[in-house]
């Protein structure tokens, strides 16, 4: 996912070596910095847990999957293979690099779910649209 | 040269007289382009001014032209839109575009993050709010200076010309697959709302945050018409009632009105109906439309060097949220 907590701590880095120009003002300046701040405590939480949330969507892919495999055949054979695999390398570029794979043939799988009228499939992708969703919630700091 | 020497080298130009920049300050907000605040002194003149200048990167390309048209197509004509002055293209002394309007001291902002922003005031401001939405509806384009900018869709290609657009921001910008939002499109696709009833002028991105209010239940400023268009009116209103807006734990739309009542004093203002099923086909488009933007924002924050923090909260945070938006609107959505 990007932005991934390495371009917010990369952002943050540059803000701090890099002073807003002299028309800003004063103002301005404490808006950035309160914003700055902000970003500072949602890279706190998504540290903690980016590595967890990108597991477990994984996870629930490919559970998903193997509940699809009556469209195996017309996507080549990749959702069973998808849906077979477990995680190896548990850096979080290399969870990440998984999970792009994974949600584009997602995105492939739920058009043909959609053009074959499969209802049933259909609300459990939806369904599994609002767990990775909530799985990837940042909570506002004091919110 | 600073930003202040180059404007007062330009407004001296361009005014014909000696003009000098008082109290310049970046406000934060449009970030579509830089805003600043200042006063041009002339003589005995004093005047409080706001320059919207073109960035190096911005949440989304838009055309000067247009915003500038569009606020001049409702200055004076019962909208809280400011007097614009100055349109210069090619940037001159300034080096990139921008333009120049007046500057409607003396307003606050609400933002999204309190649960109550307006206090008592909220349903008197929430009305005015509303009623300011359904007067930009109800304006025939015919004759307003945006028309002569602005292509009009047919009725019944308003939805379509809309969702390509966005779509098309969508992949053009994408980093990381986004199966939710490109769901959401197919839906679009596949359940069109009727023919707009008329088409008008869209602000585009009318909501908490881009306008501002007395304190006491007024809107005296209308701000951000970056994004103005001709279209279908429900667009606006289902961008402006998208829960990104509200206080997640708000009963009310951005802390003014309940749902119902907003859409009714929307209605007595525009002379519109906002049927229930092209409501939620524009509300589940207004979610797109925000991804489109945040997925843009991600991308420029990137490609820029991680330059701008409202990049990086626009490509994260909110999008995110908008994400669990779009999701718990498809399960009305469904096959």
């Amino acid at each position: 996912m990007r932005p991934n907590v390495g371009d917010v701590l990369q952002g943050l880095a540059v803000a701090v070596t890099s002073p807003a120009a002299q028309e800003a003002g004063a103002d301005y300046a404490a808006s950035r910095a309160g914003m700055l701040a902000m970003l500072a405590g949602l890279a706190v939480q998504e540290a903690d847990r980016a590595g967890a949330a990108a597991l477990a969507e994984n996870a629930a892919i490919r559970a998903l999957f193997a509940q699809a495999l009556a469209h195996d055949a017309s996507l080549g054979g990749r959702l069973g293979a998808a849906a077979r695999e477990t995680e190896s390398d548990f850096a979080l570029s290399a969870l990440d690099g998984a999970n792009a794979r994974l949600r584009r043939l997602l995105i492939e799988l739920h058009e043909r779910v959609e053009n074959a009228g499969d209802r049933d499939l259909d609300g459990r992708i939806l369904e599994l649209y609002a767990a990775m969703a909530r799985g990837r919630r940042l909570q506002m700091p004091g919110g | 040269m600073s930003l202040a020497d180059a404007l007062g080298a330009y407004l001296t130009r361009v005014w014909g007289e000696e003009v000098r920049i008082a109290d310049m300050a970046r406000i934060s907000g449009g970030a579509s382009r830089e805003t600043y605040r200042f006063d041009a002194i002339a003589g005995e003149r004093r005047r409080p001014l706001i320059l919207r200048r073109d960035p190096p990167g911005s949440l989304i390309e838009t055309d000067r032209r247009l915003e500038f048209a569009a606020i001049a197509s409702f200055h004076g004509r019962g909208v809280a839109a400011p007097e614009p002055l100055i349109l210069e293209e090619q940037g001159a002394e300034l080096e990139r575009p921008f333009f120049v309007m007046t500057r409607i001291d003396g307003g606050r902002t609400g933002g999204i993050f309190t649960r109550d922003p307006y206090g008592e005031h909220a349903a008197a401001l929430g009305r005015d709010f509303f009623g300011t939405l359904g007067r930009i509806a109800a304006a025939d384009p015919a004759g307003l200076p945006i028309a002569k900018v602005a292509d009009a869709p047919a009725p019944g290609e308003a939805w379509r010309r809309e969702l390509d657009y966005w779509a098309g921001v969508i992949d053009a910008d994408e980093l990381h697959p986004q199966p939710i939002v490109r769901a959401a499109i197919r839906r679009l696709r596949r359940s069109p709302p009727p023919p707009a009833a008329r088409i008008g002028v869209v602000h585009g991105d009318y909501r908490s945050g881009n306008f501002l209010h007395d304190g006491k239940g007024k809107v005296v400023a209308v701000l951000d018409w970056e994004m103005a268009h001709l279209g279908d009116p429900l667009e606006d209103l289902a961008w402006t009632m998208d829960p990104l807006w509200s206080h997640p734990d708000s009963a009310t739309i951005s802390g003014m009105l309940p749902r119902a009542e907003a859409i009714a004093v929307w209605e007595r203002a525009s002379g519109l109906a906002a049927a229930p099923e092209a409501l939620a086909w524009w509300a589940l488009f207004a979610s797109v439309k925000g991804q489109a933007i945040w997925i843009s924002s991600a991308k420029e924050y990137i490609d820029s060097g991680w330059r701008e923090p409202i990049l990086c909260f626009s490509g994260w945070y909110t999008a995110r949220r908008h994400d669990e938006i779009i999701a718990d609107q498809l399960a009305r959505f469904a096959l």
